[in-house]
């Protein structure tokens, strides 16, 4: 692995990026703090920790979900990936580096619900490692979903339309801003497509704001592993065509 | 170990046996293509098309080939993938840099993937860069450079990789003349041996010491220059109006080949005389394939 290319791109394309164009950092933060807010409005604070757990999961899946469109981009428009093919890096170090850079993206987002949490004493010093570990995670599976689908795009012009889509679906309709007791199992299992559903089931159990759901946790690991390999594979580093 | 000493020992640079690329959707791109391509600057020409970029995305590793088998520097693509990407240098067809990064953040990036230390990196894409004619702007955000200096960054990763190979997929695509001079210039400094793919002749003709003409995912001719003109020695281009005998039509024109010592009949007859290049050689070999 070339550590110190993974660091420069997630440097270079993550904080450089904030730095020129600071609009960035609120079009990341902006979804989900406005879902927060109209959480607290509407249930007049009520559902107001889920909001706070769903958002560390919404900030994460959302940002490293919409890099699919930056992903497809640096490969069909920009034609980067195809600079970098023939260099001694490998497609790894590559979707590194980009979810990095997305992950920069993000951190003060989780700066900004981490000040909210700790108001609102939501935070538990094991909920706080396994909210790490369970975003660390969720980084890996909701980006390896993003390179996913940046390799079944074919045309510049389905780019942000796509990652719009994909960000918004596998973000807001899953469990992640409200209890995931509401929706029936059947419903549950199939929203679990998304890596986000099942992190926050998870992180609704740990912060004991629903029943633990143990079931979720291999069903989480297994799915961020098979997103991987899969990620890995369809990045189209040597491609067919 | 074994490998090196082939590569060293090897005569050409690369060497293509009967390579076929059929993608997916049942377009034939490169049709059982044998090459042997020599050391020095070589020129790939072609119609928008033709299987240039097929063929250049194959040689650096970047497609995969139907059939057929690659060797570059004596070492199989097919095996040494891994091997062959740390001795070349692949600049894409219609690469465009990171808009919100400077010229020296790109090039160092790329350094840095080629394995290049931090330090080194930025030491080398410094001076790349100002052989590149960048100097100036190596700071500047690429979004705020021309076109040519977009091509130009790139340009300076060649330079700066020390690759033992460059590929140029049609560096001067969309420039101006003067741009168009300027990567020209760049080209020339570098160290490696160039496969670049133009469709322009003036260019091939310039730049190459060897030329390889491809159309419909086939190699019609290639050769030297000189070798390539040599059939048309004594020759010049006959561009009339009117169709005259045994005239080939192009672009609302009757294009015919005559002795130099014959051009001042057709003079006579309103046509214009011009004299022999590239063009004509593709013109001819693409006649002939047709028929």
């Amino acid at each position: 692995m070339n550590l110190k290319f993974v660091m420069m791109f997630a440097w270079y394309y993550g904080f450089r990026a904030v730095r020129r164009g600071p609009s960035y950092l609120l079009s990341a933060m902006s979804t989900p703090l406005a879902l927060l807010f109209l959480i607290f409005i509407i249930s007049r604070g009520r559902l107001l920790n889920y909001a706070l757990v769903g958002g560390f999961i919404g900030l994460i899946s959302s940002v490293s979900l919409s890099s699919a469109g930056d992903a497809a981009f640096l490969r069909l428009q920009l034609r980067i990936q195809d600079l970098f093919v023939a260099t001694s890096i490998s497609p790894t170090d590559y979707m590194m580096g980009l979810t990095l850079s997305y992950l920069i993206f993000s951190i003060p987002g989780l700066f900004v619900y981490a000040f909210l949490g700790a108001i609102f004493h939501i935070f538990t010093p094991i909920g706080v490692i396994a909210l790490i570990g369970t975003l660390i995670m969720l980084t890996l599976a909701t980006s390896s979903v993003s390179f996913i689908v940046s390799g079944l795009i074919k045309h510049v012009r389905n780019v942000w339309g796509i990652a719009g889509i994909l960000s918004v679906v596998m973000t807001v309709l899953p469990p992640t801003f409200y209890p995931y007791t509401i929706i029936p199992r059947p419903f549950l299992y199939a929203l679990s497509i998304s890596p986000a559903t099942s992190a926050a089931v998870i992180m609704q159990g740990v912060f004991g704001l629903s029943p633990v759901m143990e079931t979720m946790i291999p069903v989480f690991i297994i799915e961020t592993a098979v997103y991987a390999l899969i990620g890995r594979t369809m990045i189209k580093w040597r491609s067919e065509d | 170990m074994g490998n090196s000493i082939t590569a060293l020992a090897h005569e050409n640079l690369i060497e293509i046996r009967n390579l076929r690329k059929v993608y997916s959707n049942g377009k034939v791109a490169l049709d059982h293509i044998d090459l042997d391509i020599p050391a020095g600057i070589t020129a790939i020409i072609g119609r928008n098309g033709a299987g240039k970029t097929t063929l250049m995305r194959i040689l650096s590793t970047q497609l995969k080939p139907t059939s057929g088998t690659i060797r570059i520097m004596g070492l199989d693509t097919a095996k040494y993938e891994k091997r062959i990407r740390r001795l070349i240098c692949s600049i894409p067809q219609e690469a465009s840099p990171i808009g919100i990064l400077t010229p020296l953040e790109q090039v160092k990036m790329y350094l840095v993937a080629r394995g290049f230390s931090y330090s080194s990196a930025d030491a080398e894409a410094r001076s790349a860069l100002a052989d590149a004619g960048l100097e100036d702007n190596m700071r500047t955000p690429a979004d705020m450079l021309s076109g040519g200096m977009k091509r130009k960054i790139f340009v300076a990763m060649a330079l700066a990789s020390g690759s033992e190979i460059v590929f140029l997929d049609e560096p001067t695509t969309g420039l101006d003349p003067i741009s168009r001079y300027d990567v020209w210039a760049a080209i020339r400094r570098l160290k490696s041996h160039v496969i670049l793919t133009t469709h322009y002749m003036e260019e091939a003709a310039s730049l190459s010491s060897y030329i390889v003409l491809v159309d419909s995912g086939m190699v019609i001719s290639r050769g030297r220059l000189g070798d390539l003109l040599a059939e048309f020695s004594g020759k010049v281009r006959i561009e009339c109006r009117d169709r005259q005998e045994d005239s080939i039509s192009m672009g609302g024109m009757f294009i015919k080949y005559v002795d130099a010592e014959k051009a001042e009949e057709y003079v006579k007859l309103g046509c214009d005389v011009k004299s022999i290049t590239l063009d004509d050689v593709f013109i001819k070999e693409r006649i002939d394939l047709e028929s």
